[in-house]
């Protein structure tokens, strides 16, 4: 079947290879807090909330990229492992992918209403423990 | 709708894998299909109609409940 929006079929062991490590070292990373001082960098932001200082649009700011590198990994990894075709893609598959597409989004869409009620100022959260 | 891709595929005695290569589908779709479990696209019907060498209102008939 010709679908012009999914990846060849070689991308999927590709893209296992690249979720498994990546995932895993990236929730390691997270856990333990690890960050480096070579991966110390400044970066461009849209929105910086310091805990104690100003609200600020568009600046740079200090950041451990380790984490975010290993994000960038597994997300595009597992968009790899999801959207590369099968072995054999046929009709019965679409309707499979189709389907779980709308439970996907419920299933977003169910979490984005959540932390809408749910969820209220980042910043708050973060200061409590101190 | 019911189906008798079963029935026709034993009288042609071919396995489910068979009748996949041939109709250029996954065996897990044939299997759906004999199972009730999933609708064949009017191209795929007509290609196993085509394998079968029968009429395609011979392997799908409808149903009152399609109706509904």
């Amino acid at each position: 079947m010709k679908t012009k929006y999914l990846f060849p079929n070689k991308y999927k062991k590709a893209g296992w290879f690249m979720l498994i490590p990546s995932s895993i070292i990236g929730l390691l990373i997270v856990i333990f807090d690890y960050e480096p001082n070579f991966f110390d960098f400044n970066v461009p932001a849209f929105f910086i909330d310091k805990i104690f200082g100003d609200k600020q649009i568009f600046g740079m700011v200090k950041n451990n990229l380790l984490n975010e590198l290993f994000g960038i990994l597994t997300i595009l990894s597992s968009l790899l492992v999801a959207f590369s075709k099968e072995k054999n893609e046929d009709e019965f598959i679409s309707k499979i992918r189709l389907e779980s597409l709308v439970w996907a989004v419920y299933f977003n869409y169910g979490i984005l209403l959540l932390s809408f009620i749910f969820i209220y100022d980042l910043c708050c959260l973060i200061c409590l423990p101190f | 709708m019911k189906n008798s891709i079963k029935v026709e595929r034993a009288k042609k005695n071919m396995t489910q894998a068979e009748l996949a290569k041939l109709a250029g589908v996954s065996r897990q779709t044939i299997n759906a299909m004999e199972l009730g479990k999933y609708a064949p696209s009017t191209i795929l019907a007509l290609k196993l109609a085509s394998i079968f060498e029968v009429e395609i209102s011979q392997i799908f008939i409808l149903e009152e409940t399609d109706w509904e």
